[in-house]
């Protein structure tokens, strides 16, 4: 009866990023030891007619890495992307490049004198020129010299040269996207800046495309920032995620840690499906419907909300933990199960108290198989690895 | 191929509009030296305006008593507005019937028909009279004045209705169906309640040709406000009495402005989907296909056919003769000079409007556009005294140069030139320009090189109809012209109030052949804006 639970997300991550392995060696920060922060972004604000769009927001960003600034439609991130291209200023704070200060109270670099590259959500290719004459469009080269570097530049995104003659409207969006990176490319800037640029593309040919810019930047190892809303994208793109909410960074950190230990309970669900339960916490040990889960380093006690990603709630013979399957939604590959817990164990040393938290909620996780689970069906639980704690919401 | 263009040129969102609100360093309301620009511009365009209030202002209440409150003004007002109530309704009925037949049923030969309703609009109005009286030499009174007016003008109204109809989504009316309701009832219920803001907007433009129309009136002798001032500021060059019926008739152009904006009220053009979608379902005429045929038949008779059998007939009367005289050439050069010119100015003057409108709006591109709209409606009449009036009393230097006429084109023909810009700006998304800055190219660089050579077409659009409408025009022509400039527009006038008809003919002709392409250029594009 022990399964693994299977995670299609999880999976394509591994896949779609080449990065040093394991979760463990991923988990840098600020830690600017290997590489130096090459944008420093401190207390930047901005607002627009009466709405405050951003309400100061530090972000640092190392050489050579890729950082992902995902949020909820209208969260400020777009805002924040365009004021790092310098599309516009801040009205407070301090962006500085490389070192040298782009934009803050006394000094302010427009886009054109800034070294970004900028990929738009559409592309923004030039419908009047052809694709050659796109990605030629910022460099100095003429003539041979040019068609020379817009050929090299095709091949960087895997294109046939041949393509330099064609239109942009030509072009399928997969390969417009690509065609608009290679233009951002051309003049070999220090940092790329991409603005949802997967977004517009249909499913199957996001992950190809993603999977193409990703490995592209790499090889030029150019720091990168990605605009998007979409959280599974920015945890397979980057190697660092900065989640944006109501114009402030709610967290920052590697993709692993912002997955398995987000700063709250929003980010959390932002992030992911996540099951959260009613819990007593005592110590680093929390007491919930799933039995005791250990919790890592809690800044709260007593009555709080615990945290558990479906994918760590597996199906166990060997545990005492019970629930109940209440329905399924079958998807395919996997089933989601619903399962109805049993209240909150109650032992001597925790004698029922009415502040005390109850339990017996409805969860849902994920299984492969969906002929195990019917309805009325008792399942025996058991989680993995640590929960997480936010204080009591109810 | 040419909807995957669009898909990338014009996806856009409520979240980029807001981003749209700010470019730049603290530029609220746009680069500086453009928004004085577009200040200057608008406070030019509202020259007529500022002088029909300040003249009936000093005027004190005496005298607009005296003047205002008579017989005569009771005649004017009562043919102006029997005028235009009896005029705009039949309008609407050919315009939105003809579109329907020609959009929506089986109607046999409707490409042909498509561009058949619209050509009316090449034969300018006081040709049309002309053409008419030749026929009927008894023309006159309202009879007279409504025949001519919606035989010159129903296309005002067909053309964008024609242009919704064809862009509607036929999925409302296949819910509709679904419903249960017959195709008759699925007309009247569904389809046209979406043709309110184009109907609306058609019969708001008939009107306002109607109230500024000279020419055509004077021919058959049928007083309108129009004409009664021409001839009070001919005869006696009597400022106050002219400048009195000036504000009555301004006062009725903002009266339908007004009407028109409560039409309008909060309904909204039918959202077309950027996909693609199937083409309009068809009614099947059956046994009216012989009516629907005739009357159409019987409107292009009496639209085309009459004036142009008309001209053809003067034409071969003069024979060779009448195309041997000297003015022919000179009047014809100097109205290419004068529509190139003002096509021109009136572009660039444009342009900044446009371009602030388009990208960054705000209190005061709002404010730009009121004052547009408003302007707009000046009749060219009260452009012309208000030119007149100003450069006597302020600038006698400029007083019937060529300067003060290419200001009322200007001021005549703006929104023409600025519709066609901000729809052309429209399709250039901000991100172009930003992807070109991104690239390393300045800001005047980045807008030279990709926005104003995108926006190019439009504007050479605009350019054109600016152009065709200098070329007819003829109130402000003959009161602003230098002396002995002659225009098409002018010779044909003058000759033709010398019922020197042959004479007249080759002028007519011209007219009408350079107005054809600029017509069919207006046709095409009401297709496509209302596809976006």
């Amino acid at each position: 009866m022990t399964t693994q639970p299977h995670d299609i997300r999880q999976g394509s991550r591994h896949s779609a990023v080449l990065r040093p392995a394991g979760p463990s060696s991923r988990t840098f920060v600020h830690d600017s030891s290997d590489a130096p922060d090459h944008l420093e972004i401190t207390d930047v604000r901005k607002r627009y007619g009466g709405t405050e769009v951003l309400k100061g927001v530090d972000l640092s960003v190392a050489q050579g890495r890729t950082t992902a600034i995902v949020g909820p439609s209208g969260s400020g991130k777009t805002t924040l992307l365009r004021l790092i291209a310098g599309f516009s200023a801040p009205d407070a704070g301090r962006i500085a490049l490389g070192g040298a200060e782009v934009a803050g109270p006394e000094k302010w670099v427009p886009a054109h004198k800034r070294s970004v590259g900028y990929v738009a959500q559409d592309g923004a290719l030039f419908p009047h020129l052809s694709v050659g004459a796109n990605i030629a469009f910022g460099l100095p080269l003429r003539g041979k010299a040019a068609a020379r570097r817009v050929g090299e530049l095709l091949e960087m995104v895997s294109m046939d040269a041949s393509y330099a003659k064609r239109r942009p409207h030509q072009l399928s969006g997969g390969q417009q996207q690509r065609v608009a990176l290679a233009r951002a490319l051309a003049r070999q800037p220090e940092l790329m800046l991409l603005d949802e640029p997967f977004s517009a593309l249909d499913a199957g040919l996001r992950v190809a495309t993603r999977r193409a810019v990703s490995k592209t930047l790499e090889q030029a190892g150019v720091t990168t920032i990605l605009v998007t809303h979409d959280q599974a994208e920015a945890l397979s793109f980057a190697d660092q995620v900065a989640v944006m909410r109501d114009g402030k960074l709610a967290q920052i950190g590697s993709p692993f840690v912002v997955y398995t230990r987000p700063a709250d309970r929003a980010t959390a669900e932002f992030l992911g499906d996540a099951v959260i339960l009613e819990a007593w916490l005592e110590g680093s040990l929390a007491l919930c419907s799933l039995g005791g889960i250990p919790v890592r380093m809690p800044k709260v006690q007593g009555k709080v909300n615990l945290m558990l990603r479906p994918e760590q709630i597996r199906i166990s013979s060997g545990s005492s933990i019970r629930g109940r399957v209440v329905d399924t939604d079958y998807f395919g590959p996997e089933t989601t199960v619903r399962i109805q817990l049993e209240p909150i164990l109650v032992d001597a040393e925790h004698p029922r108290d009415p502040h005390q938290p109850v339990g017996g909620e409805v969860i849902n996780i994920r299984h492969w198989n969906a002929m195990l689970a019917r309805p009325g069906t008792e399942l025996f639980l058991k989680v993995v690895g640590e929960g997480v704690v936010f204080p009591w919401q109810g | 191929m040419t909807s995957q263009q669009s898909t990338t040129a014009v996806r856009k969102s409520g979240a980029k509009n807001l981003r749209n609100a700010a470019g730049g360093r603290g530029s609220r309301f746009g680069p500086w030296p453009v928004v004085v620009l577009c200040l200057l511009i608008a406070a030019f365009s509202l020259l007529p305006l500022g002088f029909v209030v300040v003249a009936t202002a000093n005027a004190g209440w005496d005298t607009i008593a005296t003047l205002v409150f008579r017989p005569r003004v009771g005649e004017l007002l009562f043919n102006t507005l029997s005028l235009v109530l009896i005029t705009v309704p039949l309008c609407v009925l050919i315009g939105v019937g003809g579109a329907w037949l020609v959009e929506r049923t089986s109607l046999a030969g409707n490409k042909a028909w498509a561009v058949l309703l619209a050509a009316p609009l090449a034969i300018p109005a006081f040709v049309n009279s002309y053409a008419w009286v030749s026929a009927i030499p008894s023309l006159g009174g309202i009879f007279g004045g409504v025949l001519i007016s919606v035989l010159s003008y129903f296309p005002l109204v067909y053309i964008p209705v024609a242009a919704v109809l064809s862009r509607l989504d036929p999925a409302l009316e296949q819910s509709a169906a679904a419903l249960g309701l017959g195709p008759w009832r699925v007309f009247f219920r569904v389809v046209l309640p979406q043709l309110r803001l184009a109907t609306a907007g058609g019969a708001l433009l008939v009107s306002l040709h109607l109230l500024a129309e000279y020419g055509a009136f004077a021919m058959i002798a049928f007083d309108t406000f129009t004409t009664a001032i021409y001839d009070q500021f001919r005869s006696t060059f009597n400022g106050a009495a002219a400048n009195m019926l000036a504000s009555v008739l301004v006062l009725f152009c903002l009266l339908l402005l007004l009407a028109e904006s409560k039409t309008r009220g909060s309904a909204r053009y039918a959202r077309v989907g950027a996909g693609v979608q199937s083409g309009p379902t068809r009614l099947r005429l059956g046994a009216y296909q012989l009516p629907g045929q005739l009357a159409l038949i019987a409107v292009a008779v009496l639209a085309l056919g009459v004036p142009l059998w008309h001209v053809g007939r003067w034409l071969i009367a003069g024979g060779a003769e009448v195309w041997m005289r000297n003015d022919l050439l000179t009047s014809l050069l100097r109205t290419l000079d004068y529509g190139l010119i003002g096509a021109a100015v009136t572009t660039v003057l444009a342009f900044p409007l446009a371009y602030l409108v388009i990208r960054h709006p705000g209190p005061v591109s709002t404010f730009l556009e009121a004052v547009n709209y408003i302007s707009s409606s000046m009749p060219g009449i009260v452009v012309a005294l208000a030119l007149v009036t100003i450069t006597v009393h302020n600038v006698p230097a400029i007083y019937q140069s060529s300067l003060v006429l290419v200001a009322a084109y200007a001021l005549l023909f703006m929104p023409r030139a600025l519709v066609n810009l901000r729809a052309g700006l429209a399709q250039v998304p901000r991100e172009l320009d930003e992807a070109a800055r991104a690239l390393g190219k300045p800001p005047l660089v980045a807008f030279l090189r990709v926005t104003l050579r995108l926006a190019a077409p439009a504007a050479a659009g605009g350019a054109a109809l600016v152009f065709l409408g200098i070329v007819n025009e003829l109130t402000a022509t003959l009161l602003l012209a230098p002396n002995g400039t002659r225009t098409l527009a002018t010779q044909f006038w003058l000759l033709s109030s010398e019922i020197d008809y042959m004479g007249a003919a080759p002028y007519a002709l011209l007219m009408i052949l350079l107005s054809a392409p600029m017509t069919y250029l207006l046709f095409v594009q009401s297709k496509k804006a209302a596809g976006q």
